[in-house]
């Protein structure tokens, strides 16, 4: 991974980031900065020296566009598991399923993995080289979780940018299938 | 009571019901993976109806933002941890004992 040099606008901007959030922290008490200044200084110092992510961040209409989606789809994912857990008889079919991932940019496989779990029946369990293992509450149906992958990656794809994710898909539907019954810790359950 | 702050208690309601859909999944669910569904999607979409219920309580700026901000950061949380621990668990390379 390349790792770019901190620049002077950057640490300036982390620097009011953490401003504002000590403020929101500890409230307008003027005392409270005795400690906030030291503070904000070191958390400054910290980000510059430890965040070393690749892919930048994402572009900012498309990540205002993507928040009602993202607030939708876990509200569907929330009422799906509470459906599924509360009903006298549980409907689930627990699995692995395995999906090649083609993003690319490391920052929007972070913002993937952990946008997966919050989405409806999909859990983002490994991810090794372009190998992504998702665990599904209902896997019997790969097909359908490809799609609703796909669709996610799609829409991660171009709030950082990336084409390539787009122009793929339709082209080359390929996928990966593992049977439900290799879930070793549902077969011991 | 206002129609603001009956809507406020509507939201927190619902989301208590998420939490205890959540804890309800965390002991019917049959294994460590699948429990992980439940803590990461309906505790989330519990804490999101609660912060929403409090805010429209009237809390004031700061203190609206420090509730926006506790939920996004435990909404990030949870789903790097339940990545760690699913990652773990399916490796067994982790200290489980099997």
């Amino acid at each position: 991974m390349t790792r770019s040099k901190p620049t002077l606008g950057a640490g300036l901007r982390r620097l009011v980031l953490f401003a504002g959030a000590w403020l929101v922290i500890a409230g307008t008490d003027p005392t409270s900065w005795i400690i906030g200044v030291p503070a904000v200084i070191a958390a400054t110092w910290a980000s510059l020296h430890l965040s070393r992510r690749a892919g930048g961040s994402p572009r900012l209409l498309a990540a205002l566009a993507f928040v009602p989606f993202f607030l939708w789809q876990s509200l569907k994912g929330a009422f799906d598991v509470a459906w599924r857990v509360m009903r006298p008889r549980m409907h689930i079919a627990p699995g692995i399923h395995t999906y090649p991932l083609r993003l690319t940019n490391a920052s929007a496989r972070v913002v993937l993995l952990d946008t997966l779990s919050l989405l409806p029946g999909t859990l983002s369990a490994d991810l090794r080289g372009d190998v992504l293992t998702v665990h599904a509450l209902d896997a019997a149906d790969g097909a359908l979780l490809d799609a609703d992958i796909a669709r996610l990656e799609r829409r991660i794809g171009a709030l950082f940018g990336e084409r390539r994710a787009s122009v793929t898909i339709e082209s080359e539907p390929k996928r990966a299938d593992v049977p439900t019954g290799q879930d070793t810790d549902a077969a011991q359950a | 009571m206002t129609p603001l702050s009956w809507l406020a208690t509507a939201f927190i309601l619902a989301g208590l019901f998420f939490f205890v859909a959540g804890t309800v999944g965390l002991m019917r669910l049959p294994d460590r993976l699948s429990r992980l569904h439940a803590l990461t999607k309906a505790d989330n979409v519990g804490l999101g109806l609660l912060v929403l219920g409090l805010l429209l309580e009237g809390p004031g700026l700061l203190s609206g933002i420090k509730l926006v901000l506790i939920w996004l950061f435990v909404l990030v949380a949870s789903a790097t941890g339940a990545h760690l621990i699913a990652k773990r668990a399916l490796r067994g390379d982790g200290e489980d004992a099997r």
